[in-house]
């Protein structure tokens, strides 16, 4: 009898450590979720364009692009015959 | 005295027993009843990801608020103290405590630390239910294609309409025996049946190429005074569509704050009459059809009479001699009506429905329009003529970049997608079905409209949508708009447009772009230019390389 009562007392102890084990889960997952969405809305391009603005930078009014592939008979985009060598700038793919 | 007691002590015992033997069964069912509690456990909505992985929505955990007003004791003290945490009006919540009634939503979707702070404030009668809110990390990015979800989070417009039932989910349900106080009884009743997530959707959407292609069109629309526009940009080997930007736009997150005209994706919804971007099925069916030779040359006046109508080109010229190449690069309607009247009603019937005109493409969006052509029975005198210039029948923009992409694809028509796959609620990605394919001219036809569209740009009316380095096969559109009533048309009012794609030998990208009621009104003039500065974007974005340029195709007319 007085085992059963012990039992019981371990039992529902068990049982308190697991509800508050599930709520520190719920509380983790939550804030996992909410991480994940600022991780999002930081990356969002919008922002990132906002604040690459707010800093001083713009996107280029030309871009010209350089293939190394050494093909012949296709011009370097955006180069003339007479601007060879001068101006052009890569851009990364 | 003890004959009273004895009768009573009787008297309590029979309606003891009563009670306990007779009734226990009920009164145990009630006592449980009281006592046990079910809750049903929201699934977790599935996220709409970009094509990299990014999320473009997602839910995060909320809690709606609600009140039993029966059970509040001081509803304006009650009110006075929910409104600041709430953004809601004092006087509207206590309205909404004094209702008659036993349930009622004060506040929905309530952030976590906001509900955190209201169950402190333990005011009696005062609720909460576990919900979700559906969030939008990029804001008006893609807007239209995404949709939006209501308070109930259920898809209502877009993607998240078109996979409700996807994204859903399951819900769970959890019941429990509870005592006064709210708290689980140890070893009371509890049953659980854990929600099923919904699933995860992988789309098409290239986020970077798709915000920069919705400040691209931004600009366009305010720079040339247009109502609106859309660009987009598709694969056209796979179907994938990478870009769907729609001007004006809304912001998902806070839907209800803009306009219920700006939710829809008109790239999609809408249609229009193509005008002279229709040429290249004119074209395609020419060549396929052999309807004249590549080096015929046929005699093009400003003007020609078709029926009761008198069509004639955009600007007045004189007889001019005009390969089919030249009337593609020029866009003459006259010399269109020529090359159609060769090909035939009924053939050019064929290949408007081959090229997928007046049926929608099946690419699984709410609302996707079919588009207007009328069948060949009711085809007039002028039917012919106009729809051999793109007027008198009417097309989405995705219909139209539908067609151009099957002449870059080596004339293949390719089934459009948004959807590169799915991520179940174990993790796993499992991919689109099978991309389906057909036909529609041969491989050799769909080079020489690409010589002829890349002559259009190199020579002809498409020249603002040349790119240095890269060969550009494109057209150009000016058409006109129908009044609501069938009366005619609108008096100088356009949309203008141009479609194309690059790299015209082996092309990685069909870009459409349109401008509704631009005030220069010419799609070289104006759609061109975005295009484009569109097409800039995608080069830098996909590392798209230069490709050998096919050669001009037969002409007549001098080039510069």
């Amino acid at each position: 009898m007085f085992g059963i009562v012990v039992l019981n007392v371990l039992l529902a102890q068990a049982s308190f450590h697991i509800d508050e084990v599930e709520r520190r889960i719920e509380t983790l997952s939550a804030a996992q979720v909410d991480l994940v969405r600022e991780q999002a809305t930081l990356s969002a391009p919008g922002r990132i364009a906002h604040w690459a603005s707010r800093h001083g930078m713009r996107l280029p009014d030309d871009i010209r692009i350089l293939h190394a592939s050494g093909r012949t008979g296709v011009d370097p985009a955006g180069a003339d015959p007479s601007s060879a060598g001068g101006g052009a700038e890569a851009a990364s793919p | 005295m003890f004959v009273g007691m004895v009768v009573a002590f009787v008297a309590i015992s029979a309606r003891l027993a009563f009670l306990q033997v007779g009734r226990a069964n009920e009164l145990e069912e009630r006592g449980l009843d009281h006592r046990v509690s079910t809750a049903v456990l929201p699934a977790a909505r599935g996220q709409i990801l970009a094509r990299d992985g990014e999320r473009l929505a997602l839910s995060t955990p909320a809690q709606d608020v609600y009140a039993d007003p029966t059970m509040v004791t001081d509803p304006w003290g009650a009110a006075s103290a929910l409104s600041p945490l709430l953004g809601i009006d004092a006087p509207d919540l206590a309205e909404a405590m004094t209702v008659d009634t036993t349930f009622v939503y004060l506040a929905r979707q309530v952030e976590p630390e906001v509900s955190d702070q209201l169950l402190d404030l333990r005011l009696p009668g005062i609720g909460f239910l576990d919900s979700t809110k559906r969030t939008y990390p990029a804001g008006p990015l893609a807007a239209q294609v995404l949709g939006f979800v209501g308070t109930d989070g259920v898809g209502l417009s877009g993607l998240e309409l078109e996979y409700q039932d996807l994204l859903a989910g399951t819900p769970g349900e959890r019941t429990n025996e509870t005592g006064v106080s709210g708290q689980a009884i140890v070893g009371g009743v509890s049953v659980e049946r854990e929600p099923v997530a919904g699933s995860s959707i992988v789309t098409t959407i290239d986020r970077e190429l798709q915000y920069q292609a919705q400040i691209a069109l931004a600009e366009a629309v305010e720079q040339e005074g247009a109502q609106g526009g859309c660009v987009i940009v598709m694969d056209p080997k796979t179907g994938e569509i990478l870009v769907m930007a729609n001007d004006p736009w809304f912001d998902p997150n806070t839907f209800a704050e803009s306009p219920s005209a700006t939710y829809r994706n008109r790239a999609v919804t809408d249609a229009f009459e193509p005008g002279s971007t229709n040429k290249v099925i004119t074209a395609a069916a020419a060549i396929q059809e052999r309807s004249l030779s590549l080096n015929q040359r046929l005699s093009v006046s400003w003007t020609m009479q078709v029926g009761d109508y008198v069509i004639h080109d955009s600007e007045p010229h004189g007889v001019m001699q005009m390969t089919l190449a030249d009337i593609v690069s020029e866009s003459s309607n006259i010399g269109a009506v020529h090359v159609a009247n060769r090909v035939g009603a009924p053939t050019m019937s064929r290949y408007l429905a081959r090229f997928g005109l007046g049926r929608p493409t099946g690419v699984g969006f709410p609302g996707e329009s079919s588009g207007i052509v009328p069948p060949l029975s009711a085809w007039t005198d002028a039917s012919l003529a106009t729809i051999a210039y793109g007027q008198g029948l009417a097309a989405t923009p995705f219909q139209m970049v539908s067609v151009y992409a099957t002449i870059a694809n080596d004339g293949r028509r390719v089934q459009p997608s948004f959807v590169r796959g799915t991520i179940g609620p174990d993790g796993r990605f499992v991919e689109h079905g099978a991309t389906h394919s057909r036909h529609v001219v041969s491989s050799a036809t769909a080079e020489m409209v690409t010589r002829m569209l890349a002559y259009a740009v190199e020579h002809g009316t498409g020249v603002n949508a040349k790119i240095s380095g890269y060969q550009v096969a494109g057209k150009t559109g000016t058409s006109r708009i129908p009044t609501g009533d069938g009366s005619g048309y609108l008096t100088r009012q356009y949309i203008a447009s141009f479609i194309g794609f690059l790299p015209a030998r082996d092309p990685e990208v069909v870009i459409a772009v349109i401008l509704d009621r631009p005030d220069a009104g010419y799609g070289g003039v104006v759609a061109a230019p975005l295009f484009r500065s569109v097409a800039r974007a995608a080069i830098t974005r996909l590392g798209i390389a230069p490709t050998d340029p096919l050669p001009l195709p037969p002409h007549a007319l001098p080039v510069g």
